[in-house]
C-alpha cells in the first residue's frame, strides 16, 4: 500500500518533466515550422485574396477574384496538365528504369559498385549544370543529338527540340527522368537488400525462373517501396520547378509551363502578387489532396520504406 | 528527482539558445548603420563595377562618416532580389532600374524619392544629359531616376564578308531585306539568327515593324488607351511582316528554344550560318570581348523602311541610359543618397564609361575614341524618336503578354489579328 501510494506522485512527476525535455527539444524545430512553413501557408492563403504588386501599402481586397481568374485561366490548366503528364511519364518510365537498374545491380552484387556511382551521378549534379548542358545536346543547329541522328540518315528524325511546343515538354521530361532515375534506383536498392537471401535461394532449388522470382517474390517483396516511390514521384512532379525554368523557361508558348514555373512568372515578371499567390495556394491544394487521397488508398501496403 | 530537473533547465537553456541565435542573426540582416548608403546594380563586369566603386570612393572623400556599401548581382537574379527587398521593406537606398513601367511600379506603391526638387536646384547637371533620357523616369511631371549606364539602340548586325561574297548590300528597305533573305538562303545561310526563348529578342523585330508602319505615335497612344489601342492596323501590319519572315525561312531554325545568355545567336553568326542579328548596341562589345577575330567583320545598318509606312527610318528602338539610378524612401538620408547619385554620374564616371567600359553614356559632353560608338551617338542624336523597349515601357503583366504573344507569332501559332486582340483586352482590363 505504501509503497504504491508514494510510487504514484513520483511516476507522475517523472512523467510530466519527461514530457517538459520533449517540449523543450522539439520547441526549435516546431517554432522554424511554424516560421517557415505555416506561416507563409497561411499567409499565401491571405495574398491570394488581394489585388497587389508586392511593393508598399498598394494591395486591395479583392475577394475571390483572383481564384475566379484562376478558374478560366487557360495557362493555369495547361501548366496542370503539363505536370500530371509529367507524373505519369516518372511512374510509367521513370520507375520501371530505376527498378530494372536495381534488380540488375543488386543481382550483379559487388561486382557492380563501379556502375552503382556511374548511374548515381546525374543526382549528385545541379539542375542547372543539367539544363545547361542539355540545351546543348538539344541545340538544333550545333548539338549533338540532331548531329548524331543525321549521321545515323535519320534526318526526319532530328527536331527542334526545344523550339517546337510539340517537343518541348516531352525533351524537358526526358532529361528529369534521366536526373531523377538514380534516387528511385537507390530507393529500391535499399528495399531489395532487406529481402531475405534465403527466399531467393530456396526459390532457385524450387526451379523457379529469374523471371518467377521478380514477379513473384522480389516485387511483392518491394510493393512498400514502390508505393512511397509513386507517392515521391508523384509529388515531386507536381511540384516541378528547375529543370523546366532552366531549359525552356515554359516556353514556347506555354507548351512546358507547369504551376511552379507559371507562379514564379506570374510574381516576378508580371508583378502579380496576388495573382502569383493564389497560383501558389491551388497548387498546394491540388498537391495536398492528392498526398491524401493515395496515402488512403494505398495504405494497405503501407510498410516500413 | 535533482536529475530531470537539471536536463530540464538544461535543454530549455539550450532551446532559447538556439532562438537567440536565430533572432541575433535576423537582426543582424536588418541593423545597417544610418550613415551606410547602399547601392544595388547589376553592373556585374569588373570594369563597369570598377567605375562605380571609384565614383563611390569619391563621394566618400567629399561627404566623410558616409560609407557606401556596394552589391553587384546578375540581370535575371537581381530583379528578383530588388523585388523581394522592397516587398519585405528592406530596399537598397540607392538602386539601378530600368524606368518605365517597371519603376512606375515602384513609384505607384510610394517607394521611390522624388528627385524633382534636387534636379531643378541644380540645372547645370540636369542639361547635361541626353534630354529623352528623363522621358523614361518622369511620371505626372515628376523625376524618379537619373541616366547611369549607357544609351543603346537595337541595330542589324550583319556580316560584312558573307555579304561581300553573296554580292549584297545592307537592304534599306522591306523589300530589300526580303531580296537579302532570298540569297541568303540560296547558298545556305540563314539571313537571321534570333534566340528566342528570352522573349525580349524576337520583341525588337515587333517594336521596329510597328514604327516603321504606324509611326512612334501609335505605340504612345496604344499606351494611354487612345484611339485603337494595341489594334490599331499598325501591330496587326507588324505580326504580318513577322510571320512573312519565319514562312520565307529567314532565320536559322529552332528560334523559340534558343537561349541568348547562352550565345544561342552569337554562335550562329560565328560560324557563318546566320548573317544578321537584330539586338542592342551592347551586341558590339560583347562580340568584341567573346570572339576579337569576328569583330573585324561586323558591321551594323539601321532597321530598313516599310513601304507606305509613316514611321521616320531614322527612329530607334531601345534606350536612352540603360541602368537609371533612384532613391527608395526607405533611405534616411536621401539627400546623401542623391550627392552620390552625382558622383556616380559625373564627368570622370561618364568619361570612364565611355574609355574603358566602350559604353555611350547619356550625356552630351563625353569624348568618344571608338568609331562604332560615335556612329551610333549620331545615329541616336539624328532620331527623331527613341522608343523604350515595349518590356519596359509597358506596365508589368502587360509587357510580359506582350512578350508571350510575339513569341506565338514567330511560331505561328497565333494570328497577328488574335495577338492584338488580346493586348487589347488585357491593357483595357489592367491599368
Amino acid at each position: 500500500m505504501n509503497i504504491a501510494l508514494s510510487a504514484t506522485p513520483e511516476r507522475r512527476l517523472r512523467f510530466s518533466s519527461q514530457t517538459l525535455v520533449t517540449v523543450a527539444f522539439l520547441a526549435p524545430s516546431l517554432l522554424l515550422l511554424a516560421v517557415f512553413l505555416l506561416y507563409p501557408l497561411i499567409s499565401s492563403l491571405r495574398l491570394s485574396l488581394l489585388d497587389w504588386n508586392g511593393l508598399g501599402n498598394t494591395a486591395r481586397y479583392v475577394g475571390l477574384t483572383n481564384w475566379a481568374r484562376l478558374a478560366h485561366d487557360t495557362v493555369f490548366w495547361q501548366s496542370l496538365r503539363n505536370n500530371v503528364i509529367l507524373a505519369v511519364a516518372s511512374i510509367v518510365i521513370q520507375l520501371p528504369i530505376a527498378l530494372a537498374l536495381a534488380v540488375l545491380l543488386e543481382k550483379a552484387g559487388r561486382g557492380s559498385r563501379v556502375l552503382k556511382v556511374l548511374y548515381f551521378l546525374p543526382l549528385l549534379m545541379s539542375s542547372v549544370a543539367i539544363g545547361v548542358l542539355f540545351k546543348q545536346i538539344y541545340d538544333p543547329n550545333f548539338g549533338p543529338l540532331n548531329v548524331a541522328l543525321q549521321a545515323f540518315g535519320l534526318d526526319g528524325l532530328a527536331k527542334d527540340w526545344l523550339g517546337d511546343p510539340h517537343f518541348s515538354l516531352g525533351a524537358t521530361i526526358a532529361v528529369i527522368i534521366w536526373q531523377n532515375a538514380p534516387f528511385y534506383m537507390i530507393l529500391f536498392l535499399a528495399g531489395l537488400s532487406s529481402m531475405p537471401a534465403e527466399v531467393n535461394e530456396a526459390a532457385l532449388l524450387d526451379g523457379a525462373s529469374e523471371w518467377t522470382i521478380f514477379w513473384r517474390i522480389k516485387l511483392p517483396h518491394l510493393q512498400g517501396t514502390v508505393r512511397t516511390a509513386v507517392l515521391l514521384s508523384v509529388l515531386g512532379s507536381l511540384r516541378y520547378f528547375d529543370l523546366v525554368f532552366v531549359m525552356t523557361g515554359g516556353g514556347p508558348e506555354g507548351s512546358s509551363e507547369v504551376m511552379a514555373t507559371y507562379m514564379y512568372r506570374t510574381v516576378f515578371s508580371s508583378f502579380q502578387l496576388g495573382y502569383g499567390s493564389t497560383i501558389g495556394s491551388a497548387m498546394f491544394l491540388i498537391v495536398i489532396t492528392v498526398a491524401a487521397v493515395s496515402m488512403y488508398f494505398t495504405r494497405r501496403y503501407a510498410t516500413e520504406v | 528527482m535533482a536529475y530531470p530537473g537539471f536536463s530540464k533547465a538544461r535543454a530549455i537553456v539550450g532551446a532559447t539558445a538556439l532562438l537567440f541565435s536565430l533572432s541575433a542573426v535576423v537582426s543582424n540582416a536588418v541593423a545597417a548603420d544610418s550613415k551606410t548608403i547602399t547601392v544595388w546594380d547589376q553592373q556585374t563586369n569588373a570594369s563597369s563595377s570598377k567605375i562605380i566603386r571609384e565614383a563611390s570612393d569619391r563621394f566618400e572623400k567629399s561627404a566623410p562618416g558616409y560609407k557606401v556599401e556596394n552589391s553587384h548581382v546578375l540581370n535575371e537574379a537581381y530583379k528578383t532580389k530588388l523585388k523581394v527587398a522592397f516587398g519585405a521593406n528592406q530596399p537598397p537606398c540607392v538602386f539601378e532600374n530600368w524606368g518605365g513601367g517597371g519603376l512606375h511600379e515602384y513609384v505607384k506603391s510610394g517607394q521611390i524619392v522624388d528627385l524633382t526638387p534636387y534636379l531643378s536646384k541644380d540645372p547645370a547637371y540636369r542639361n547635361r544629359f541626353m534630354q529623352s533620357s528623363w522621358n523614361v523616369t518622369t511620371f505626372e511631371g515628376k523625376t524618379y531616376g537619373v541616366a547611369a549606364e549607357n544609351a543603346a539602340a537595337a541595330v542589324i548586325f550583319y556580316n560584312k564578308e558573307v555579304f561581300r561574297k553573296y554580292g549584297i548590300t545592307p537592304p534599306k528597305t522591306w523589300d530589300e531585306l526580303m531580296h537579302v533573305v532570298d540569297v541568303l538562303k540560296q547558298h545556305g545561310v540563314a539571313a537571321f539568327s534570333l534566340a528566342n526563348k528570352n522573349k525580349w529578342t524576337g520583341s525588337m523585330y515587333y517594336m521596329y515593324l510597328v514604327d516603321r508602319i504606324g509611326g512612334p505615335q501609335v505605340v504612345k497612344d496604344a499606351l494611354e488607351g487612345k484611339g485603337k489601342g494595341f489594334e490599331d492596323p499598325a501591330f496587326v501590319e507588324a505580326g504580318k511582316r513577322i510571320q512573312e519572315l519565319v514562312k520565307a525561312g529567314a532565320f536559322a531554325p529552332g528560334i523559340n528554344g534558343l537561349d541568348y545568355d547562352s550565345g544561342a545567336s552569337r554562335r550562329l553568326l560565328y560560324t557563318g550560318k546566320a548573317a544578321m542579328e537584330l539586338m542592342g548596341a551592347w551586341e558590339a562589345s560583347t562580340i568584341a570581348n567573346e570572339n576579337p577575330g569576328f569583330s573585324k567583320d561586323l558591321d551594323f545598318f539601321a532597321f530598313p523602311s516599310v513601304p507606305g509606312g509613316k514611321g521616320d527610318p531614322r527612329d530607334l528602338i531601345g534606350t536612352v541610359g540603360d541602368g537609371f539610378l533612384s532613391i527608395s524612401t526607405e533611405c534616411k538620408t536621401p539627400d546623401a543618397a542623391f550627392k552620390l547619385i552625382q558622383a556616380l554620374t559625373d564627368d570622370q564616371a561618364m568619361q570612364a564609361r565611355a574609355s574603358d567600359d566602350h559604353k555611350l553614356p547619356p550625356v552630351n559632353n563625353v569624348k568618344i575614341d571608338d568609331p562604332f560608338t560615335q556612329r551610333l551617338q549620331k545615329m541616336i542624336a539624328a532620331a527623331p524618336s527613341v522608343q523604350l523597349w515595349y518590356d519596359q515601357a509597358l506596365p508589368p503583366a502587360l509587357g510580359e503578354l506582350h512578350k508571350d504573344t510575339t513569341q506565338e507569332l514567330f511560331g505561328l501559332s497565333l494570328t497577328p489579328e488574335a495577338a492584338a486582340q488580346q493586348m487589347e483586352a488585357a491593357s483595357k482590363k489592367g491599368s
